[in-house]
């Protein structure tokens, strides 16, 4: 690895002092991460509840490798994966007991928010058993007004560094029939990136899906995150509990393809024994889509809710298990040591990027741990599917554009009034002019920085310096079309909580509070610790229409399946259906 | 999807190996292609005078990418990082 070239970083045993939370109790406890065995390991001990362990990474040296500090002769930090955010004001102060029991956000958090959630309903169409947020396992019912929703969204883009993306979660979203105008609410609040986390209900009806998805797509939405296990029917059976899945799987592509609707990212949740051996075919099946799919989460399975420690090392699995298994899986052409990166490589490179193309900046600047990513294109040439690293040497790029954004960073905040101070609103048009002028010759020295590490020419580096030049968000992003994002993103429980991870998440749920506020906690905390609390002061009570919507065993509105059965008894043919 | 699939014992459909392969690609390719002619025509409508400047400096960009490979093969790796430092100090000067 680039990094580890020539240093004695693979034979020092990794050690890391920190602090945790008990699996039982959720106190606040002390905690080491340190290498064993080729692993790190979580150890922590509860005075009351005893010992506890958990594997963060199965490969040390992969770990090691997003640890690294790269020092100069003197001793000082010059190049490493855990990067300084820069956080907004916080929303309240931290007590005693510091992270994680202050969320709101606090004034111990690093980072500011990149990705922004609502949860618009616990309403869902399907009662997986192991679901945190599910009307019929809760109890209640939490489903925030439009006014509430717009009160979340304004808290957000206030901000002075604002998310450009929000995520609508659940339950399931498109259960709402308001969903539509919510999308749009979040474009006039000045969201770039809208985006829902689904299992594709609203979007796989047979009569009137593909029509919706349009209507949604033209009211503002930009991404489906959808929620996708596998090719296997079986598959969803042992995750969902519903039979038949795949066929409701494939409206979802299918009316998307309709639709015109073309940024799908399939999300699958990978437990050992039970969805690994899917992650083939989940790529193959993300290439052979490629014109609807646009990326691929694999999600390894966050353990929040009370289970054994047998199970829990049973269904344990970690961000460096999955990209092994995807490199034996694409038969070592994704391979572990060159095609994968941190998140958080890219976070100068991402400001960069941004200044130049005159978009707003997303801070990647969570923890090395929380996830990894690869980049995949078609090349033209060939019709395969080569990770980007294949065209460049991406450390070499990031080094320069890290240097380059050093020496440039001062004209975000300051760009040229010189021409204005003397000669007014005349003298501010001459100094735009100016201001164009600086950046197009930036623009042309930083492509031609990155020019000179690229390692074959090729039409994709031509699209892109064209459509970087162009200098908005719709052109950089539609870079993406034809392109597979692959990430694997390991969200947090409380047997391998590290409050390190958690003081510099960007992914920041929004809820609207009783008291006219709106509380911001990151992810993993809210799913960890504080959910249950926070809904019980916003939840409302569950009324019989709520309770009897939807029969879970077929993952459907009651009103859908009754529709279907003739006055006689017998079946409606597909064609003659007449719901929605 | 392909024909080479196993099922194991449980009934699973098993993928011997993901392809990584689309047949789709001069689709894309061409699907790529008209947004670059799209995004070129939104900016001339924007500023001709901008886009003057961006097509005639990537129609240089596009020359140097070529010949740069070449150069490249022929310098070897050791030469090639002094230039990559030396062409780095040059990008980086006055900034």
């Amino acid at each position: 690895m680039y990094h580890l070239d020539g240093t004695d970083i693979l034979d020092e045993p990794y050690y890391r002092k920190t602090f945790s939370v008990c699996p039982e109790c959720l106190k606040k406890i002390p905690a080491v991460v340190e290498e064993d065995d080729g692993k790190i390991f979580m150890r922590k001990t509860c005075k009351e509840h005893g010992d506890f362990e958990d594997v963060i990474s199965s490969s040390a040296k992969y770990y090691k490798w997003t640890h690294y500090q790269k020092k100069d002769i003197n001793g000082n930090v010059v190049w490493q994966f855990e990067k300084n955010g820069e956080a907004n004001p916080p929303d309240c102060i931290a007590d005693d007991r510091g992270c994680p029991y202050n969320c709101g956000l606090c004034n111990e958090h690093l980072s500011t928010c990149s990705l922004a959630l609502i949860d618009l309903t616990n309403r869902c169409n399907f009662s997986c058993n192991f679901c945190y947020a599910n009307v019929e396992q809760s109890g209640y019912w939490i489903e925030p007004s439009l006014e509430d929703i717009d009160k979340v969204m304004k808290h957000f883009r206030s901000k002075p560094i604002p998310p450009p993306a929000i995520m609508f979660t659940g339950g399931e979203p498109t259960v709402r029939k308001d969903f539509p105008e919510i999308c749009k609410m979040a474009k006039d609040n000045g969201f770039q990136e809208v985006i829902v986390a689904t299992n594709g209900y609203g979007f796989q009806r047979k009569n009137g899906g593909a029509e919706w998805t349009k209507k949604c797509r033209e009211m503002g939405l930009d991404t489906l995150y959808f929620q996708f296990d596998g090719i296997n029917d079986a598959t969803y059976e042992k995750t969902r509990g519903i039979k038949g899945l795949m066929k409701y799987k494939m409206r979802v592509i299918e009316n998307c393809r309709k639709a015109g609707f073309d940024s799908i990212v399939l999300v699958a949740t990978i437990a050992t024994g039970v969805t690994d051996i899917e992650i083939g075919n989940i790529i193959q099946f993300a290439i052979d889509n490629i014109d609807v799919v646009r990326g691929i989460t694999f999600q390894p399975v966050s353990l929040c809710g009370r289970i054994s420690a047998e199970e829990m090392h049973e269904l344990r699995i970690t961000n460096a298990d999955v990209i092994k298994e995807i490199e034996k899986q694409t038969g070592g052409k994704l391979n572990m040591e060159n095609a994968w990166y941190p998140l958080t490589t890219i976070v100068e490179f991402g400001r960069l990027i941004a200044y130049l193309a005159d978009v707003e900046p997303a801070e990647f600047t969570c923890h090395p741990d929380c996830g990894f990513a690869t980049y995949l294109a078609v090349d033209p040439d060939s019709g395969e599917m080569v990770p980007l690293m294949e065209y460049f040497d991406p450390l070499e790029v990031i080094d320069f554009a890290n240097r380059f954004w050093e020496k440039v960073k001062h004209k975000e905040k300051k760009p040229i009034q010189f021409f204005e101070n003397f000669l007014g609103d005349f003298g501010k048009t001459l100094d735009d002019g100016l201001n164009f002028l600086d950046k197009t010759q930036l623009r042309a020295r930083f492509l031609l920085g990155v020019l000179q590490y690229m390692k074959k020419p090729g039409k994709l580096m031509d699209m892109f310096s064209r459509l970087l030049m162009n200098g908005d968000w719709e052109s950089v992003s539609s870079f993406s079309y034809g392109t597979l994002l692959i990430s694997s993103m390991h969200f947090q429980d409380a047997y391998n909580m590290d409050v390190e991870r958690t003081k510099r998440c960007i992914v920041h749920f929004g809820v609207a509070m009783p008291n006219g506020t709106v509380k911001e906690l990151p992810f993993c905390t809210m799913n960890t610790l504080h959910r249950p609390e926070i809904e019980k002061q916003v939840a409302k009570a569950i009324t019989q229409k709520v309770r009897d919507e939807f029969d879970t065993s077929v993952g459907q509105a009651r009103e859908d399946i009754e529709i279907e059965v003739m006055p006689n008894g017998g079946t409606k043919k597909e064609e003659e259906d007449s719901h929605d | 999807m392909t024909d080479e699939v196993t099922e194991t014992k449980d009934g699973f459909k098993v993928r011997k190996l993901a392809e990584l392969k689309t047949t789709t690609a001069k689709e894309l390719e061409d699907a790529m292609l008209k947004r670059v002619d799209y995004f070129k025509e939104q900016n001339e409508k924007k500023s001709s005078f901008n886009s003057t400047i961006q097509n005639t400096f990537f129609k240089a960009f596009s020359s140097i990418l070529d010949l740069k490979i070449g150069i490249d093969k022929a310098l070897g790796p050791e030469n090639l990082k002094q230039v990559h430092k030396a062409i780095d100090e040059l990008l980086l000067f006055g900034l």
